[in-house]
């Protein structure tokens, strides 16, 4: 089937809960997108318009539905003070975060227009916006506060301290949200839509009552935030999140981006009152061969496209980096072909 | 109506709308909603919303910084939602095309009936600077050079501007001949399309030494018409109210009279705010809310009593600021008359910028302002009220109509701007320039979106040089 809409078309049917003319096919095309591109990541994460030409190199060849604007979910705690190490070929690693020896040292309250590589991602929004904003959405990827709060404390020392000193880590949570808030307003004005990332929420990582009591609670600030702009808020938590999943209708996110979890449950429990998107295996995508992964994700589209308030084909996590360009294309193709609607 | 801050009148870009937005409390947002639903129905968004969605030409546009302004951007953008929202929860969408004002006052007299204009999609692909629309409207048959409205074929193919109408009602006759081929187009395309007649108004001297002589009456306007015109309308809707009774299975006259007053509350309010703004020494409001304010006289942007409440509280706001001699320009900007409406938004702005300052205009929607007559019959009143179509005229009675206008308001100059490919323009507009010789006159072709340029901000720089 040849496509009638533009991906912007497209999701702005799907948040309206109308059948556009197939499902949205938005693999979680981030840091691979330098891959396609073929530049060092480095370059990728550290200058803006990199980081837009290679989101758009790729979006040209894959004729994907979202340019992802993204590389890593330590950015904002990096403005907050915490500091990396930027390897050439690899995304940046936590080398010192901010709170090393406790709640008591001093935490950065960033510019979002200047500190570290917050403009990069601004500038990055605005390149991408600008060349192809009409056709395509652009979505900025937004580390919820819990997540940064794990990159500004050691992870471990961080959910110590949440059992220990929940006072504590809620000032610290409080002031990521704003900072948060601030960045999301940078990024609405740049013209992207951001879409809440929490990894380190998952369950996976951290127990059903820790998600429910501390880091649940910071979604729901943000997407409240979000929410008063009338935006379509989407929620992606990678790992396991089936302990969570109940969870999910209470942080009022509008779509919610799953990983590891079986999605039939997910539709059973969510698909009433929030999109679904995802979850194709990442190992999948990236060690299998095209045949394998067109048929795996042919099955898992038509298992999933009439989900009642819509679905969006995607990975469950991030395209791996080095993922053969084969295999991407070939999910892709799945996506469009069993996601098809119209007659 | 409350409002929930005071600012002083100036136009703001996107950001500050942003900045200011952050001062509108959770609970004054969640008030605004269109059919009244809290689910989905909340509109009061900042123009970064929509610019998120893709109107990219929000980013470089200027609004007016009031609140009343906002809700009245949050609501006119949120249209394509609100209409597909209306489809879901049972309402029927019926598509009035070509006779601007008329048609939407007898659907709306039948319950849960939500007419819209498709043709007022003409102004998307500059919103969204994108010509992607009128590049699918090539594609489906309809080439270049058809005027912007074309962008109505493709929306009609994508089913993603607006939901399968109910039924499409299409004017056609004295109307703008490329949007007829637009609307035959759409008819191609499988639509199930009803016709109706609009009929020329022949000037007087057309009925001179003719054997059979003609019953003459005359409008509150002045354009003088054969009665059989009027007769002619009125047989041409009542076909049309036939149709609606049709599918909705109600016929209930009374609720035309009823909608009639509705439609003369807004009028006499658009109307006030037009006189003010031509009358205050200060603009008390821009040219761009302006006309999305006149162009909501045709139908109420899909929700016509919420855009009833919105262009009151606008009405109080500008009465207000003339009141208290403020305004959104400075004093000496130049008064000028607008002729035929801009495609491309960002002119409105650009012309304010270089001094102007728009105090009349002549949008070709005369139809959708005068008042209808409520102790007549009131299909009768529909056609009298329509005679007064500029389109549906000679040009000269055109010129004396904008001629009028500006002795009346003083302007010092008239800007047109033409629609390429529209044929009415490409035919009037050169009559136009010839006989209003008297005052400085510009015309602009407008361009494809993200067109203007360096050249078109120099004509006008030098326009307003003309004039001063």
């Amino acid at each position: 089937m040849k496509d009638i809409l533009t991906p912007r078309e497209r999701f702005g049917m799907l948040v309206i809960d109308e059948k556009p003319d197939r499902c949205p096919v938005i693999p979680l095309i981030t840091s691979h997108a330098a891959t396609v591109a073929g530049i060092k990541l480095k370059r990728y994460y550290t200058n803006g318009e990199r980081m837009a030409k290679a989101q758009i190199t790729a979006f040209e060849i894959y004729q994907h539905d979202a340019i992802s604007i993204f590389s890593e979910v330590g950015l904002i705690a990096e403005a907050m003070g915490s500091e990396f190490n930027y390897p050439d070929d690899d995304l940046p690693v936590l080398k010192k975060p901010a709170l090393l020896n406790g709640l008591h040292d001093k935490i950065i309250i960033p510019n979002p227009r200047k500190s570290k590589r917050l403009p990069v991602y601004l500038e990055a929004i605005k390149y991408a916006y600008r060349s192809v904003g009409d056709i395509v959405p652009i979505l900025a990827y937004i580390p919820a506060p819990f997540t940064t709060g794990m990159h500004l404390l050691p992870p471990e020392k961080f959910l110590i301290e949440t059992l220990k000193r929940p006072d504590g880590i809620k000032i610290i949570l409080d002031t990521i949200l704003d900072v948060t808030k601030e960045f999301c307003f940078e990024v609405i004005n740049a013209g992207a839509l951001p879409i809440i990332v929490d990894p380190l929420a998952s369950g996976s990582v951290i127990s059903p009552a820790i998600y429910k009591d501390v880091a649940m609670i910071y979604e729901q600030k943000l997407i409240d935030y979000l929410h008063r702009f009338d935006f379509d808020v989407i929620l992606h938590i990678c790992g396991d999140t089936s302990p969570l999943l109940e969870y999910f209708l209470q942080t009022s996110a509008d779509l919610i981006s799953l990983d590891r979890v079986n999605m039939l449950k997910a539709l059973d429990k969510l698909s009433h009152k929030i999109r679904l998107i995802g979850n194709f295996d990442t190992t999948t995508l990236l060690l299998s061969n095209p045949e394998e992964i067109h048929k795996t994700a042919g099955m898992m589209v038509e298992q999933l496209k009439f989900a009642r308030k819509g679905y969006i084909v995607s990975t469950g996590c991030e395209v791996p980096i080095k993922t053969p360009r084969e295999n991407v294309m070939a999910f892709i193709k799945a996506g469009k072909e069993k996601g098809w609607y119209w007659v | 109506m409350k409002r929930t801050y005071k600012v002083s009148p100036k136009k703001i870009g996107l950001r500050t709308w942003s900045k200011q937005f952050e001062k509108i409390s959770t609970e004054t947002i969640s008030r605004y909603r269109y059919y009244n639903n809290g689910e989905w129905g909340i509109y009061l968004s900042p123009p970064a919303t929509f610019m998120v969605y893709g109107m990219r030409e929000l980013k470089r546009l200027k609004f007016d910084n009031s609140f009343e302004a906002l809700r009245m951007w949050g609501f006119v953008f949120n249209e394509t939602e609100r209409l597909f929202r209306a489809k879901q929860i049972g309402k029927k969408v019926i598509a009035t095309m070509g006779d601007l004002g008329v048609v939407p006052i007898l659907v709306m007299s039948f319950p849960e009936c939500v007419p819209f204009y498709p043709e007022c999609l003409w102004w998307t692909p500059f919103f969204k600077e994108s010509t992607e629309l009128l590049d699918t409207a090539s594609k489906l048959g309809v080439p270049e050079a058809t005027c912007f409205s074309r962008a109505v074929v493709a929306a009609f193919h994508k089913k993603a501007y607006f939901p399968k109408p109910d039924l499409i009602i299409a004017s056609t006759g004295a109307s703008c001949d490329d949007y007829s081929c637009v609307m035959q187009t759409v008819e191609d395309m499988g639509y199930e399309v009803f016709w109706a007649e609009i009929p020329y108004r022949k000037s007087p001297e057309f009925f001179l030494n003719k054997p059979k002589p003609q019953i003459l009456e005359k409008t509150k306007e002045g354009f003088v018409y054969p009665k059989i015109l009027e007769e002619h309308l009125i047989r041409e809707y009542k076909r049309i109210w036939q149709a609606l009774f049709k599918l909705t299975g109600v016929n209930n006259p009374h609720r035309l009279v009823d909608t009639i007053k509705k439609i003369n509350t807004l009028r006499r309010l658009v109307m006030g705010i037009k006189r003010m703004n031509e009358e205050a020494p200060i603009a008390p409001i821009p040219a761009l809310e302006l006309m999305v304010i006149e162009f909501g006289n045709l139908y109420g942007y899909a929700d016509f009593d919420e855009w009833l409440e919105i262009v009151e509280m606008i009405y109080h706001l500008v009465k207000d600021r003339v009141a208290k001699g403020i305004g959104v320009l400075k004093k000496d900007a130049i008064p000028i008359a607008w002729v035929t409406p801009s495609a491309d938004p960002y002119l409105l702005n650009l012309v304010e910028e270089c001094g102007c300052r728009v105090v009349t205009t002549e949008y070709v929607i005369n139809q959708a302002l005068v008042q209808i007559e409520e102790d007549i019959e009131p299909l009768r009143a529909l056609a009298r009220a329509f005679i007064n179509a500029s389109l549906i005229g000679s040009t000269e009675e055109r010129i004396k109509k904008i001629k009028e206008k500006i002795v009346k308001k003083q302007v010092k100059g008239v800007l047109i701007t033409n629609m390429l490919g529209a044929s009415h323009c490409a035919m009037e507009t050169r009559l136009i320039e010839k006989l209003l010789s008297d005052v400085p006159i510009l015309s602009i072709d407008v361009p494809a979106p993200f067109g203007i340029t360096q050249q078109i901000k120099t004509r006008l720089e030098a326009f307003v040089e003309a004039m001063r």
